[in-house]
């Protein structure tokens, strides 16, 4: 792994160099809410946010995504849609979010190879940004993960007061970074044990923890326990914490079409949505919220670890800072460890 | 200030009822300056409630959330009354929906608190980022009164109210069964200000202006989820034959979302504004609903949720309506 510097004023002429060689993507003020945006110049990034509230998921699994277009009728044919493969940037993403996309690959290249996001995935550098400044639901330190943690990204910038400390993990990253050389410099043992100063501070920002130990086991025995009913009561089924979760993968298929021309799209679904496993014949098999929320912490809790040895949980916090009922995972899966069972 | 212990001496005595099923009310959440909804099945649960003014939920949505799964043989309705605490705005949603015939009177039973407003969590949590711990927030006269960290802040109760709550006209609930606390007396009116430079603006500023906010829109419903007034069986944006709206999320299909929602709601919306606290992307969506608040007044000097007898405006005709609006 390379250790570098970065000058901090140099960071305008950095992302705009990057932007010579790739499509950039950043973190962008848009009206109220901080978001991941194609910038055409640097002066449009907002650095200064504690995350985005759409993860950039969003980037790579779309939320609306043609998959092919279609002529209907007897003389119908299939129009393929070339999938964008241009050689993209998401600049500052966050270490958590960095992680949920090691997280989503699994489900988009297990069983099938979904070329939609995967040729995305293949093309984008991810150069990440430490988070010296967590927010009040950030929780990554419960999965073992750190602020500042350069483990799912290819680059990894730290503020470390005037300027950042660039570590360069992997060969993308090279790549990168080799078209912006002239501005970064080699960082010294100091310049490193300041990373590693930022990186504890920022961790010690973080309070809230969630309690994970023997998660998996214990979901098995209190599946039928009456404590999912007492979660989920207040739960008003809106679809905000899967949308705005960086795990969250579920879409629906659709075909759209006027008289003369259709498209066959997908678009992010959400299990807290009766529609989701509403059968052909109107049967339900989660037919109540309780069925559904309690499917989306097994989710993320159990299923996921059992197929992936992972969990489907990052610390974000985004789904706590947005339910308008305050639903918290961190509280749900720290008590349902708690239950009798 | 509601005193909390009559309060809770009325959930239990309402939960304690055999034609009650649970009693609806707020209790602290799970960090800073969060309050949660809690449903008391027992007299054990009426002790955890509380009313400060973080309690923003309108709780009138539950009853409309209740699941009705099919009976099983020899199995009965549950058709006992759900308890709710609520505000002047929430009664509001609660008498409509009554007019609607959507609930009952005796459907539901109401502890009623008079209110002076309620703080909006955006901005209290701008002011005091950070709160992991419970903060308590108290009223004294024209400031809210907050100790955090150990420090007691004295702030003005403007700087920190829902924008709804400075115009509102309606703190008292406006039907109840047990009432907490006296009545307040408000001289407030609503001018819809916000509403006027919004109607100043060209068409083409307009259009910019809701094209930015309709651009953000996920799509997630959380203002449809949120609001005690949307209770179809089957919202319209769920309907897959016909499609009124396509699952695409995009500028044409999210502009046709918001249209509909705000239309469907129209002489029905009562102004608690959950849908724009319960917006994730920040779209001010109680502009539009104002915007049609204010015309219906205008027009037929109706305002919703006020009497329960009275019909709804889209079921009554009146032969002194004005029809300027008509060609």
């Amino acid at each position: 792994m390379d250790r570098l510097i970065l000058p901090k004023n140099k960071m305008s002429e950095f992302i705009n160099a990057i932007k010579t060689k790739y499509q950039v993507f950043a973190p962008v003020e848009n009206d109220g809410v901080t978001l991941f945006k194609q910038i055409k110049d640097s002066s449009e990034v907002n650095l200064d946010f504690s995350n985005s509230k759409v993860p950039p998921k969003a980037l790579l699994f779309k939320q609306t995504e043609t998959l092919f277009k279609f002529t209907p009728g007897t003389k119908g044919k299939i129009d393929p849609v070339d999938i964008p493969n241009e050689k993209t940037v998401i600049f500052g993403i966050r270490p958590c979010d960095a992680k949920s996309l090691t997280i989503l690959d699994h489900v988009f290249k297990n069983d099938f190879e979904d070329p939609y996001y995967l040729t995305k995935r293949e093309n984008t550098v991810l150069v990440g940004l430490s988070c010296n400044q967590p927010d009040v639901n950030c929780f990554c330190t419960s999965f073992d993960d750190g602020p500042a943690s350069a483990e799912h990204v290819d680059i990894l910038l730290t503020d470390i007061g005037d300027k950042y400390y660039v570590e360069v993990k992997s060969d993308k990253g090279k790549q990168l970074a080799k078209t912006v050389d002239k501005l970064l410099r080699p960082a010294s043992e100091n310049d490193g044990e300041k990373k590693k100063e930022v990186e504890k501070k920022a961790a010690d920002i973080i309070t809230r923890h969630q309690k994970t130990d023997g998660i998996v086991d214990k979901l098995d025995k209190i599946f039928d326990n009456p404590f999912w009913k007492n979660i989920a009561v207040k739960c008003l089924g809106c679809g905000t914490c899967t949308y705005l979760c960086p795990t969250c993968h579920c879409f629906d298929i659709q075909d759209e079409t006027t008289m003369a021309k259709g498209a066959r799209i997908r678009v992010w679904d959400s299990c807290m949505r009766p529609e989701y496993t509403l059968q052909a014949s109107g049967y339900n098999p989660r037919p109540t919220r309780m069925n559904r929320v309690r499917n989306r912490v097994y989710h993320k809790y159990s299923y996921y670890p059992k197929n992936y040895d992972i969990i489907a949980c990052v610390g974000c916090g985004r789904c706590i800072d947005n339910c308008p009922t305050n639903i918290d995972i961190i509280d749900v899966v720290t008590k349902a460890g708690e239950v009798k069972a | 200030m509601v005193d909390e212990k009559q309060l809770r001496d009325a959930v239990k005595k309402t939960v304690s009822r055999d034609d009650v099923k649970y009693v609806v009310g707020y209790k602290n959440g799970t960090y800073g300056f969060q309050v949660t909804p809690v449903f008391a099945f027992s007299l054990e649960d009426a002790d955890k409630f509380i009313f400060s003014p973080l309690c923003v939920n309108n709780l009138a949505v539950y009853p409309m959330l209740e699941e009705k799964l099919p009976l099983r043989k020899g199995e009965e309705e549950d058709t006992r009354k759900i308890g709710l605490v609520v505000k002047g705005c929430d009664s509001r949603a609660i008498v409509q929906i009554i007019q609607e015939k959507g609930l009952k009177r005796e459907d539901v039973v109401l502890i009623g608190i008079p209110c002076t407003g309620v703080i909006d969590p955006k901005k209290i949590n701008a002011k005091f980022p950070h709160q992991t711990k419970t903060v308590d927030v108290k009223e004294d006269g024209e400031k809210f009164v907050i100790k955090v960290n150990g420090t007691t802040h004295k702030i003005p109760k403007d700087e920190l109210l829902f924008e709804k709550c400075k115009h509102c006209e309606n703190p008292n609930p406006v039907i109840y069964d047990i009432l907490i606390g006296k009545e307040v007396k408000t001289s407030k009116k609503e001018n819809y200000e916000d509403i006027k430079s919004l109607e100043k603006k060209s068409l083409e500023e307009k259009w910019d202006y809701w094209k930015k906010q309709f651009e953000k829109c996920i799509r997630c419903y959380a203002c449809r989820d949120a609001c005690p007034m949307c209770y179809c069986k089957e919202c319209m944006v769920d309907q897959l034959s016909p499609q009124w709206i396509r699952r695409s999320v995009n500028l044409s299909e999210n502009t046709a979302w918001h249209l509909m929602r705000a239309f469907h709601l129209a002489g029905r919306c009562i102004g608690c504004g959950e849908c724009e606290r319960a917006c994730p992307m920040d779209i001010p969506l109680t502009k539009l609903n104002k915007k049609i608040e204010k015309d219906i007044k205008e027009m037929f000097d109706y305002t919703p949720g006020i009497d329960a007898e009275e019909k709804p405006l889209l079921a009554m005709f009146k032969p002194d309506d004005p029809e300027e609006f008509i060609l």
